[in-house]
């Protein structure tokens, strides 16, 4: 396992949906955390479009990206930790075009994220989702006490993801394009 | 005398009043919608070519709308329309109560576009109810902030959302006979653009791989670019603020957002010159595309861009400072110019919920405005947002969006509205770069890369989808043009030393204040009406242009302009059977609008303040 990898810990989420907006509001607590050199945290909510643009100017490219993101998922207990490696592969074009047109109207979302970066080809090597199972959608800043137990557990997934890699202990799930929006999660 | 329709008339002085002797001034009939629904059943029953034509979501615009139509696909024929927002927007509460320095924050987040204009419009707001005068430099970078931001929105609209329509693609798919003849058609722009065939553009604007999709995603970042020197973030600012903005400006900051602003020079003749042969081209085909999305030029714009020299935020002055923008608040109906002045715009305003879901208030709190025009208990001001979620049916009530109208009449809004009333009222300032001549609007566009050039943009005979866009693309060198006249304002004032960039205020913690602020987003009017009481907002009303253009029928039964504009087109999609129609010509007049329906549909803190509700059917199935 190659070490030292030039890594990005985005945070990708709206904001003030309690649970939902955990990764935007960890935000700054990762930017505070002492990272190695290798490593810039950042707010990936500026759009898919915008982060294909700065990934593009990136020189050289991050090798892996990590993002921390809260997704309700079925079956899941709220706090519950999955990490998916994305593998990459696209939908067809018209749910490209889709995710496009959302992306550029403002809708942030993680699939969005994913899709049009695989398009554009700003997926270098590694790109890994830290996603935490926020429970059903509601208002407000604050989070539950679920949520709030499982931040050490996810800041040091985030951690073991940055130092070592997809082999290190990690029970890793998969995620692809072409199955992404028909909610299939490829278990390997 | 602008109002037809509202009984409001004015004396010899100019001075307005209710009219007298009317024992209920504001009533209106209410039409049952059921009676055509039944003649709709009746017609689907009796003819097989008759069919439901659903789209939900609308794809490519922002967010949750969704259309229903009813199609005679053998006379090629709309018969009924619905269009329906189907999100609750939920601001009007979410700001209740709240300190109203919190408003242009929180506002911003209305939209994921144009979240800077929502910003501004508070903050417009608050400075009327407050008398908070903006210094001149604050005033011109607003502006700029403005211009930048429909740099950023028309190339998205142009390219990435209504663009596909017309690709290559899009084309072959829906009517393959135009492919061959684009082939064979030159293009009158090829010295502009260097495309030398329709189908050389076709191809470009196939989406995610054509070169012009390509470059207006490119063309985007320029714009947030030149955005965030002024406005600290996009596509939400952290520097407009009531009173200014709250960022220091330089000569560095001014030079900063020149080479940003100088690539829109070549682009936006590129963008008019393409955007000219493309639609030209469908109309030497078939002069039945004049048809596409047409309904009369009825439009509200509330004039963007404010003189640092007129602007002093009150009410009382609104008309003059009003008129004084670069483009020009008013009111076309039928394509003449009804009103200019900000006041009558304000007064005309109404908003009725009979096929929405919300319940009517019981309220006439506000029955004139500060000049003594009679204000409608259906008036922003008076408003109350109660939301009512419920059954959906096309007899009664379905959508979010509520039926706003001026003097009664349902108002289209968009980028073009902007244009089109500055041409013709003729009342922006001189320019040497815009020319007003009542049937044209005149765009001298200096040299960057390509030589200088004189653009004209003509009031169309026909107002339909394909003028839409093509306003549209020319709102690119104009908003431009009004940037860079901006900009040398604000060097000037800056050389003068004049750099404050806002008012400090306070909030008075007693009385009742109350203002509007009207701006515009890239697809038009957009108006906050604000009441604050006693330190806090007591009401907060945001009509954006797609509450306009998305609208439901009214109560006496008028469709909304996106329902009248889908009715009037014709179907010139080619397929064999019904299962083949694809409805492109549907799509491309709704397109046209560029529905932003985050403006017109939010999610809602339901109560508690903890539930998030979604309470409405969006599948047309089984709707009656």
């Amino acid at each position: 396992m190659e070490l030292n990898k030039k890594t990005l810990i985005g945070t990708v989420g709206y904001h003030i949906l309690g649970n939902h907006s955990m990764p935007p509001m960890m935000y700054h607590h990762l930017t505070k955390m002492s990272w190695p050199d290798h490593v810039k945290v950042d707010e990936l909510n500026w759009g898919p479009v915008a982060v294909v643009q700065m990934m593009e100017a990136e020189s050289p490219p991050f090798e892996k990206v990590i993002i921390l993101c809260a997704i309700e998922r079925k079956g899941r207990k709220i706090g519950q930790i999955d990490v998916f490696r994305w593998l990459g592969k696209l939908p067809d074009e018209e749910q490209i075009q889709a995710c496009v047109g959302d992306a550029a109207t403002g809708v942030i979302s993680v699939e969005n994220l994913l899709v049009i970066g695989e398009y554009f080809k700003i997926w270098k090597d590694e790109v890994y989702l830290v996603d935490v199972e926020p429970g059903p959608e509601v208002a407000g800043e604050k989070w539950t006490e679920s949520m709030e137990s499982c931040i050490p557990d996810v800041i040091s997934t985030i951690k073991k993801l940055v130092v070592t890699g997809m082999d290190d202990g990690i029970d890793i799930k998969y995620l692809q394009g072409d199955t992404l929006f028909t909610n299939k999660i490829v278990t390997d | 005398m602008c109002f037809k329709n509202l009984p409001i008339a004015f004396d010899d002085q100019g001075n307005a009043y209710l009219k007298e002797d009317i024992a209920n001034p504001y009533e209106y009939k209410v039409v049952d919608l059921g009676q055509e629904q039944d003649k709709l059943h009746s017609l689907m029953e009796k003819n097989g070519f008759i069919k439901n034509v659903d789209y939900d979501p609308v794809t490519r615009v922002a967010g949750a709308l969704a259309f229903h139509s009813v199609v005679d696909l053998k006379e090629k024929k709309v018969l009924s329309t619905n269009s329906m927002a189907t999100l609750f927007r939920g601001y009007e509460i979410i700001l209740k109560g709240r300190d109203p320095r919190d408003a242009a924050y929180i506002s911003s987040r209305a939209c994921g576009v144009c979240g800077g204009v929502h910003a501004t419009t508070s903050a417009l707001a608050i400075e009327m109810a407050l008398g908070i005068k903006p210094p001149p430099l604050g005033v011109v970078m607003r502006n700029i902030l403005l211009a930048i931001e429909y740099l950023y929105d028309h190339p998205l609209h142009l390219f990435l959302l209504a663009g596909p329509d017309y690709s290559e693609e899009l084309v072959a798919a829906t009517n393959p006979e135009l492919i061959s003849k684009a082939a064979s058609s030159k293009c009158k722009n090829k010295d502009v653009h260097g495309y030398d065939t329709i189908l050389d553009i076709m191809k470009d604007l196939n989406p995610l791989k054509g070169k012009l999709y390509l470059e207006a995603l490119s063309m985007t970042r320029v714009a947030r670019e030149a955005y965030v020197q002024i406005g600290g973030k996009y596509p939400h600012p952290q520097s407009v603020v009531p009173g200014g903005i709250s960022v220091t400006v330089t000569m560095t900051t001014l030079n900063e957002v020149y080479t940003r602003l100088i690539k829109f020079f070549d682009y936006g003749k590129k963008t008019t010159g393409i955007w000219d042969d493309v639609f030209d081209f469908f109309y030497e085909q078939d002069e039945r595309y004049q048809q596409c999305g047409v309904r009369p030029a009825t439009m509200a714009d509330t004039g963007v861009w404010d003189r640092p020299d007129f602007y002093d935020a009150s009410f009382e002055n609104c008309d003059k400072w009003g008129e004084a923008r670069w483009s020009t608040p008013g009111i076309l109906v039928d394509g003449e110019v009804v009103t200019t002045k900000l006041s009558e715009l304000n007064a005309g305003l109404e908003e009725f919920v009979e096929h929405s879901y919300y319940e009517k208030w019981q309220e006439h709190k506000f029955k004139t405005d500060d000049k003594g025009l009679p204000l409608s208990p259906n008036h922003p001001w008076n408003k109350d947002t109660i939301p009512k979620p419920g059954k959906q049916s096309w007899r009664d009530r379905y959508s979010w969006d509520t039926c706003p109208t001026w003097d009664r009449l349902p108002m289209e809004a968009g980028a073009y509205s902007r244009m089109y009333l500055t041409a013709k009222a003729q009342k922006a300032p001189e320019s040497k770069y815009l020319e007003n001549t009542g049937h044209s609007m005149k765009i001298h566009v200096p040299k960057y890369n390509l030589p200088a050039a004189d653009l004209e943009w003509k009031i169309p005979t026909h107002w339909n989808a394909f003028e839409r866009n093509r306003a549209r693309a020319y709102c690119i060198p104009y908003s431009a043009m009004v940037a860079l006249e901006n900009w040398e304002i604000a060097q000037q004032l800056i050389r003068n030393g004049e750099t404050a960039v806002s008012t400090p205020f306070e909030i008075p913690k007693k009385g009742l204040y109350k203002g509007f602020g009207a701006w515009g987003a890239g697809r038009g009017f957009l108006t906050h009406h604000l009441i604050v009481e006693n330190g806090l907002i007591q009401n907060y009303q945001i009509l954006t242009p797609s509450t306009l253009n998305a609208a439901p029928r009214t109560p006496w039964g008028a469709p909304g302009p996106y329902e009248e504009a889908v009715m009037n087109t014709p179907i010139l999609e080619k397929f064999d059977t019904p299962e083949d129609y694809k409805g492109i010509d549907i799509l491309r007049a709704i397109r046209s609008f560029d529905p932003c329906m985050p403006c017109t549909t939010h999610i809602m803190a339901k109560d508690t303040n903890h539930v998030v509700t979604r309470e409405v059917t969006t599948c047309a199935c089984g709707i009656e």
